[in-house]
């Protein structure tokens, strides 16, 4: 893990001439360097993996940050920017070695321009606290990762995140519209702009879902969107996940863009209502919700398509919310369903992993007869209607092996996402959890790109080394790389 | 001497072309060179060493490998319709044409995508498109001509942008070979793609990052109705606030147009479309999508129009009148060309407020030069086209209008805007970058030019200035620190 010659054994000593340094370029802000206090800081969303850096730096201005910044450049110390610690796939685990920089303090809502639907913010303001502010304008921000309550906006900009709705209002990326940031040299950056286009290459989008590699967000500037009239949402029942996916594909297909369109699997609709009582059929093999909001007129028509196009598909039953109350009864058991299936098995392994809609019928049954040969239970609630997998694997880390074929069966899942065409990620990023599918997804000459950008911003890697991209040399290890150069990419997809 | 060392290099060039297997088209004459000389930013032009125009990926590949190995530059092009010069040719250079590379390798109806190869035509794509009810989303009015490749490279726009947004929100995927020969596929199929957004990073990128090879683009249903409103209205201010009252509504109409009296006369002259001349400023509202919801909305852009002034409400009875209506737009900058004989389009973005204030100085700016500017332009996005006329044969005139077309790019900068609306940088506004960036910004910009084409061999001097040639223009601004655009009002 170790990067810079830092080694253990001088570990107290390197700890506390940083600390030293650190608590002189803070002048108001916090510097963490031993105890108990460190431990808040060990590891991000993705548990499994823990580190505890040689300090916190929870600098409280952006003169601040800089400081800290040229402390890690001075002293060639890794630093590792982090939000809310939300993240999944471990973007924020700090390193042994290394600075870890809490953005907490820039908890600042800077501007909020209705007329222009915009607003500008500090990185460590959470995703919901902008709706919320800006909601006695009937405006709001449309990316709602599950955890918006708690993730911060600088954290959503690093990571690209979606949510329920990113089908029909898009990622991160799509709801951005400027960012300024700091990079390890201590350059300030204006990335993107607030009118419509921007000249030069785009690195508000090259930034965007950069995982804390490229440089540290200071400021972001939002889209806000009209808070829709009304919401709908239609429960239908499907006697398997096949026809469900089948329906999943036709809804799109018949150029509908619901504002969500998601699928649980027997097992998940069973685990949930036992817990929420929302209300599922339980004896279908899948459930599908289906949303669709805007004007009452809008939504009206949209829904009737939808209705029709899941009767078309084979749904054995359809009911339709018929106020807000409901919509959000059917709702919570979506929403709790992760917690639910952690009520039914000790441990579970969630999968993230981006598929062209056109294969999910063909992925569903993959997975099943996965399941059936690692003998783990597998569970589906996902964002169907983006095609990006969520397959919960339920084991017991009591049982010797059982954690071994989870990470086995997990391993496959995401190459069977490559080989239909598809991606390893769908939004919860690379991180650490998966570099070394990153070797399996990318050729040499598309690794070496990312070294060569990654070296564009911070030619000495200081910026949270080791995460999202891999280097050869693990990639050589890993023994996964896939050259692909001069080959017809996804030969199994269906042309014309 | 140097003509010899010129000649050596030429004809070590031409070689190792020819030795590229399997045999690639090469024009080496200079009456073949000819047409290459410009793209549609006419007023510059340069004849390339060599020209050629590869079939296959491969071919790109080796001709990319064979100039780095002799460092010479490489300027892609396709169809030439671009009108910033991102194309023009470097005299020491190659010019890669990619217009016989125009297949279209596969459709996919469910999927909604179309993988396609870079010469392929923009409106091509939605005539093939249309026999599944579908079509490509992105339109600039040179869509007859101009090619999906060079729409990659200046992330092209279109009079539909405001609802179905850029090039780099219609692609999904691309490759692309970049300065060292190697190819690389950016993006994908899926939602997601893990990595740095390299996509999206060499969408609009002005072929300085690598050539296209090939492009998948997304499809989206053609509209079940299409309804076009004309409004006039009295006054530029007018038609300006009714723009923020629509999009501010939550209405994103498909294209949202403004016309000044200028523009309105020199229409009306040309193509007597019967448009109220007495008008000081036209609107053109387009809804497309279900039934019902553009029955919908047409109603409440019809009171918007109205609570806004509107003198005038037109709606297109059918398909032919629409037609019509468009024909005033798109035949805009033609019928312009009967006011004077030269003119000079600008294109820059603001901020949707600042509309009717941008336009009244542009307006002052013009009075104050002497000269006389029309509008016609993306209201919706704030991405101004002002034509400035002038008379090429009249001394200083023509230095007259480029300062002026300088001072209004200027101006969108100051409230907050950008100097490119869709139109790209190219060789045309190299100079305006240095005010919109800070040289920290211009050298984040060559580190990532560096990290794909490391020799610098890809369309060199195009899109991104040099340090150096900023500080002798003098444009570098420092706004390091300060609060930018301190006079926008807030909140």
């Amino acid at each position: 893990m170790s990067v810079t010659s830092t080694s253990a054994s001088s570990g107290a000593s390197a700890r506390e001439s940083l600390a030293a340094r650190l608590a002189d370029a803070l002048r108001h802000g916090q510097v963490i360097a031993q105890g108990e206090a460190l431990r808040p800081y060990e590891c991000d969303g993705l548990s499994a993996y823990r580190a505890t850096p040689l300090a916190v730096a929870i600098p409280t201005s952006e003169e601040e940050v800089a400081a800290v910044m040229k402390v890690a450049r001075d002293t060639s110390t890794p630093l590792v920017a982090r939000g809310s610690g939300t993240g999944l796939s471990g973007g924020a685990l700090p390193l042994t070695d290394g600075i870890l920089m809490s953005m907490a303090k820039f908890n600042r809502i800077v501007r909020v321009d209705a007329l222009a639907r915009q607003a500008r913010v500090q990185p460590g303001v959470t995703n919901l606290r902008i709706s919320q502010h800006v909601a006695p304008l009937g405006l709001y921000y449309a990316p709602d990762p599950s955890s918006q309550i708690a993730c911060s906006i600088g954290g959503n900009v690093a990571e690209n995140s979606g949510g329920v709705h990113c089908l029909k209002y898009g990622l991160t990326v799509h709801n951005i519209l400027r960012v300024r940031a700091i990079t390890i040299d201590g350059e300030v950056l204006v990335l993107g702009s607030e009118a419509l286009d921007a000249p030069g290459y785009d690195l508000l989008a090259l930034a965007t879902g950069s995982e804390g590699l490229l440089a540290v967000t200071l400021e972001v500037t939002v889209k806000l969107l009209p808070r829709p009239e009304v919401a709908q949402v239609v429960m239908a029942s499907f006697p398997d996940v096949e026809s469900a996916g089948d329906a999943v594909a036709n809804v799109i297909g018949a150029g509908i863009v619901p504002a969500g369109l998601e699928m649980m699997d027997r097992l998940a609709t069973r685990a949930v209502e036992d817990f929420v009582h929302a209300g599922y059929d339980l004896e279908a093999g899948a459930i599908l919700l289906a949303e669709s909001d805007g004007t009452r007129e809008e939504v009206e028509h949209e829904i009737a398509q939808v209705i029709e196009v899941m009767r078309a598909s084979g749904a054995t039953g359809i009911s339709c919310s018929r106020d807000d109350a409901e919509r959000l009864r059917f709702w919570s058991g979506r929403k709790a369903a992760f917690p639910a299936v952690g009520r039914i098995s000790p441990d579970y392994y969630c999968i993230d992993g981006s598929i062209p809609r056109g294969a999910l019928a063909h992925v569903l049954r993959r997975t099943e007869e996965m399941s059936t040969r690692y003998g783990l239970r597998c569970a589906n609630v996902f964002h169907a209607g983006d095609g990006n997998l969520h397959p919960l694997i339920l084991y017991d880390a009591n049982i010797p092996g059982e954690l071994e074929r989870t990470e086995a069966f997990a391993a496959e899942l995401l190459e069977l996402c490559i080989e239909v065409g598809g991606t390893i990620t769908g939004e919860h990023g690379v991180g650490i959890e998966k570099i070394n599918q990153m070797c399996t997804q990318f050729s040499t000459p598309e690794l070496l790109q990312f070294h060569a950008i990654k070296a564009a911003f911070d030619a000495a890697g200081l910026l949270n080394p080791g995460k999202a991209v891999p280097t050869l040399h693990r990639c050589a290890e890993y023994g996964a790389m896939h050259v692909k150069a001069g080959q017809l990419p996804h030969p199994g997809l269906p042309r014309f | 001497m140097e003509a010899l060392a010129v000649a050596s290099k030429r004809e070590r060039t031409l070689a190792a072309l020819r030795a590229i297997e399997p045999p690639l088209a090469i024009v080496a004459d200079e009456e073949g060179l000819k047409p290459f000389e410009t793209d549609a930013f006419i007023s510059h032009r340069a004849t390339p060493m060599l020209a050629v125009l590869p079939e296959t990926e491969a071919q790109v590949r080796h001709i990319v490998r064979a100039c780095r190995k002799l460092g010479v530059p490489v300027v892609s092009r396709g169809a030439g319709t671009g009108i910033s010069g991102g194309a023009i040719p470097d005299p020491d250079g190659v010019l890669l044409v990619l217009t016989r590379m125009r297949r279209i390798v596969s459709l996919d109806a469910a999927a909604r995508t179309a993988m396609v190869e870079p010469g392929v035509r923009n409106l091509k794509i939605s005539e093939v498109a249309s026999a599944h009810g579908l079509f490509y989303a992105p339109d600039p009015s040179s869509q007859l001509v101009c090619s999906i490749g060079g729409n990659v490279a200046e992330n092209s726009g279109g009079v539909h942008c405001l609802k179905y947004g850029l090039t780099t929100h219609n692609i999904l995927d691309v490759r692309v070979v970049d300065g060292d020969g190697e190819p690389l596929e950016l993006g994908s199929p899926a939602l997601d793609t893990p990595g740095y957004d390299l996509l999206a990073l060499v969408t609009g990128s002005e072929g300085n990052l690598g050539v296209v090879t090939r492009v998948t683009v997304r499809l989206v249903p053609l509209p079940e109705r299409t309804d076009t409103l004309l409004a006039a209205f009295a006054s530029v201010g007018d038609a300006a606030r009714a723009v923020g009252e629509i999009i501010g509504t939550g209405i994103v109409p498909a294209a949202l147009e403004m016309m000044d009296r200028i523009v309105i006369e020199a229409c009306e002259r040309a193509m007597r479309l019967g448009f109220p001349t007495s008008a000081e400023a036209l609107l053109l509202v387009e809804l497309d999508g279900a039934e019902a919801e553009v029955v919908v909305e047409a109603g409440r852009v019809r009171t918007i129009l109205a609570a806004c002034g509107a003198t005038e409400v037109r709606v297109a009875a059918d398909a032919a009148e629409r037609e019509r209506l468009w024909r005033a737009r798109k035949g805009a900058f033609a019928a312009l060309a009967t006011i004077l004989p030269d003119f000079y389009t600008i294109d820059g973005t603001i901020p949707r407020r600042c509309l009717p204030e941008v336009l009244d100085r542009i307006f002052e700016l013009t009075a104050e030069y002497g000269l006389l500017v029309g509008n016609v332009f993306h209201a919706g996005d704030g991405n101004l086209h002002p034509c400035i006329f002038y008379d090429s044969n009249k001394p200083g005139d023509m230095e007259k209008s480029e300062a002026l077309g300088g001072r209004i790019l200027e101006l969108c900068l100051e409230v907050g805007g950008t100097i490119t609306g869709e139109h790209g940088v190219g060789v045309e506004k190299l100079r305006q970058m240095c005010s919109q960036f800070r040289a920290p910004e211009i050298e984040a910009f060559h580190a990532v030019k560096r990290a794909f084409d490391p020799e610098g061999i890809l369309n060199p001097g195009k899109a991104v200035p040099t340090l150096k040639r900023c500080a002798e223009w003098g444009g570098m601004h420092m706004h390091a620190g300060a609060l930018p655009h301190a006079q926008i009002p807030r909140f």
